[in-house]
């Protein structure tokens, strides 16, 4: 078995689709099909992985359920929505969703999804102090960032940016977020802060912002550093 | 009462004056009852005020000269003293007649204005209290009708959209309302004008045939003035109620543009609600369907390799439905008018974000990113920009043979940035360079024909051009997007 993941989804049509094509691919699947049924099932089966749609009937959409999961379950919850505005993407994200996938997708992209999620968990539990994208190396021990072995020298507020993009890599980070975690709880600024910050950073990895090797951006929702 | 009541009973007091001097003076001699006639002449002064005082006057003087000033009996006078006696008598009551004429009207001026200030007062308090702007209208207009001047008084509304509603006063001929709205529009008045209170009729003033009309905030007062020279208390009285109805009209403009207001803000959420459950609606069925076609192609699922192909191709006609259903959506949010969330961008980080999410088309593709270093930022939709690049390079991945080279660059020209995309396929007719943008004008079989409209809406909704040319190598598309204005950001 690859993992639990628990299909939230109150398409049957849905839910019948992804527990064949997940179940091919070695997951153990369950599917329920609103907001009550899917904290029951997080708290007693524990699942590793949980497919949130954000529209769910009733009165607990996704957002709902997702407030309800977040201080309880440690599974990494990817976001499904149709069409979602950045906003619901933003909100998801910063309710502490892993990922969002936009629907419709094909069965070979959400496994690859769920595999990233997953590898990401273990990649936090084992604790590696060196991250790597590409030929970029951050080594969160020592406090040093280089490019296929060359040093770059960051100021701080370039390093605390980096390190944070480097510590949940492969995920996307909200620009409220680093506004949060790089300049701090009370911090005035908005977007165009971090976007200065990242142009920047990019210039000294050498990152060509028309061609991005390392950070990517989320359009609407914030940065990710490739993993 | 007539107007020659106070003459009669002025001449008939001095002659009955006159009877009870003769009564007197024939029973004992007194001297100076000529003073009678002073009372008498004060009296009617008072009362009716200066013509039926001279004439009582004059009267008096007469007949106290025949009857009693010797020679009696004519009106010859004998020496200076009886004629200084009788020229004192008419000055006299000449003058008590003007002073207490001059009293008379004052106090009449006075009980006017205090009668006209609680007129205003009650009919103010009462217009401003209705709920209805067009009864209170009403009611000015009424008060204004009893003024013996006025015989027409008619309010027009003139919104922002130039619409003229007759408010108050049905009998305005349709030529009349026009006129109305053309001094609304001109700010000119026609014949009256207002200063410090009070109505002036103008040189031009056409009389009582024609309307007049006098430009408000809200609206056009047009009214009818009978007199050519009205009196001043109720040209007075007329400004000020024009006032109240300028006041009532503004308050009418500011509570149906606050409403408009809201019906926008309305219809805009209902619009993009609307359209979120439509997105929901047509995207669930084709989700399930990708989501179903795409699980049986794992290998353990065990098909045929011909089975997988037919699901291959079933699944490529799916995310064509996706994306059909997807572009009517993107353009129907565009013609929607729902607002652009403008922000400051990097154009290479626009091209680098649309370059990453099609990177799995644009394999053995060689794409020329042309961008100088210092290009200034452009203030856009970051996703409806996106979706202008992304639809641009797909477009030209489609006309570019295989392998076949993109190019991408942007220059800065003065307040704008003038980006382009091209390709090195085949040229686009010369007819065609213009309807390309067009609605489902396609020149694919397969294509929606929608993606290069949703391009010239987003451009042209951020202020932009967008245009197609053949160059040399291939077709080329240019698009201009405005640049972050210098004094945006400190």
């Amino acid at each position: 078995m690859s993992g639990r993941v628990l299909v939230v989804d109150d398409e049957v049509e849905m839910q019948r689709a992804l527990r064949a094509g997940l179940g091919y691919h070695d997951f153990d699947v369950r599917a329920v099909g609103n907001g009550v049924d899917a904290i029951r099932e997080a708290a007693t089966w524990r699942p590793d992985v949980i497919l949130l749609d954000l529209g769910l009937p009733g009165a607990l959409d996704g957002f709902g359920v997702l407030e309800a999961l977040r201080p309880a379950t440690r599974a990494a919850v990817i976001v499904v929505s149709v069409m979602p505005g950045e906003k619901d993407k933003v909100r998801a994200l910063d309710l502490g969703a892993d990922d969002y996938l936009v629907k419709p997708f094909g069965t070979e992209e959400l496994v690859a999804r769920i595999r990233a999620v997953l590898r990401r968990q273990v990649d936090v539990s084992a604790g590696e102090p060196v991250v790597r994208a590409g030929d970029l190396e951050i080594d969160l021990a020592r406090r040093s960032v280089t490019v296929g072995g060359r040093t770059v020298k960051l100021t701080p507020t370039e390093y605390e940016l980096l390190r944070y993009l480097a510590l949940h890599a492969g995920k996307p980070v909200t620009h409220s977020t680093l506004l949060r975690q790089v300049w701090g709880e009370y911090a005035v600024g908005d977007k165009y802060n971090t976007r200065y910050v990242v142009a920047q950073i990019r210039k000294k990895l050498g990152d060509d912002p028309a061609n991005p090797r390392y950070i990517v951006n989320e359009p609407g929702v914030g940065y990710r550093l490739e993993s | 009462m007539g107007r020659l009541v106070p003459y009669s009973i002025a001449v008939g007091g001095v002659i009955a004056i006159t009877l009870a001097i003769a009564i007197v003076t024939s029973l004992a001699n007194v001297a100076g009852l000529s003073a009678f006639y002073l009372l008498l002449v004060l009296w009617i002064a008072a009362r009716w005020g200066r013509g039926p005082a001279l004439a009582g006057s004059i009267a008096a003087f007469l007949l106290y000269d025949f009857f009693f000033v010797p020679p009696v009996g004519t009106f010859a006078v004998r020496g200076p003293s009886e004629l200084f006696e009788l020229m004192v008598l008419l000055a006299v009551a000449l003058v008590t007649s003007q002073l207490a004429a001059s009293i008379r009207r004052a106090r009449a001026a006075s009980e006017t204005l205090a009668s006209d200030s609680r007129v205003l007062y009650e009919l103010a308090t009462a217009a401003l209290r209705t709920p209805q702007v067009t009864a209170a209208l009403s009611m000015v207009s009424e008060r204004a009708l009893t003024l013996a001047s006025v015989s027409r008084f008619a309010l027009v509304a003139v919104d922002s959209g130039k619409e003229a509603t007759v408010l108050v006063g049905s009998d305005l001929t349709a030529e009349e309302v026009r006129q109305a709205a053309w001094a609304h529009e001109n700010g000119r008045s026609v014949g009256i004008a207002i200063s410090g209170g009070e109505v002036k009729l103008m040189k031009t003033h056409p009389g009582a045939a024609t309307a007049a009309y006098l430009p408000l905030a809200g609206g056009v007062a047009v009214m009818r003035i009978e007199s050519n020279r009205p009196e001043l208390g109720e040209l007075r009285m007329l400004g000020a109620l024009i006032g109240l109805a300028d006041l009532l009209l503004d308050r009418r403009r500011a509570a149906l543009e606050s409403e408009r207001a809201r019906g926008f803000e309305a219809s805009d959420k209902l619009k993009a609600a609307i359209l979120s459950s439509l997105s929901h609606e047509l995207k669930s069925p084709i989700a399930s369907l990708r989501a179903g076609l795409t699980a049986l192609l794992a290998p353990q699922a065990g098909l045929q390799p011909e089975q997988q192909e037919l699901l291959v191709d079933l699944d490529r006609q799916a995310t064509r439905l996706d994306r059909l259903v997807g572009d009517m959506l993107a353009l129907s949010r565009l013609e929607a008018g729902l607002e652009l969330d403008r922000e400051p961008h990097g154009f290479a980080e626009l091209v680098g974000t649309a370059l990453y999410q099609l990177r799995s088309d644009l394999k053995g593709h060689e794409v020329a990113v042309k961008l100088a270093d210092d290009l200034p930022p452009v203030e856009v939709d970051e996703l409806q920009v996106g979706r202008v690049l992304t639809n641009l390079v797909e477009n030209a991945l489609e006309w570019a043979p295989a392998s076949g080279a993109l190019a991408i660059g942007a220059v800065a020209r003065d307040s704008v940035l003038e980006a382009w995309v091209e390709n090195d396929g085949p040229a686009i007719a010369p007819v065609d360079l213009d309807r390309i943008f067009e609605t489902f004008w396609t020149r694919r079989a397969r294509g929606s024909g929608l993606g290069l409209a949703i391009c010239k809406r987003v451009v042209e909704a951020h202020g932009g051009t967008i245009r197609a040319e053949n160059m040399r190598r291939g077709p080329r598309f240019t698009f201009t997007l405005p640049l972050v204005r210098v004094t945006a950001r400190p």
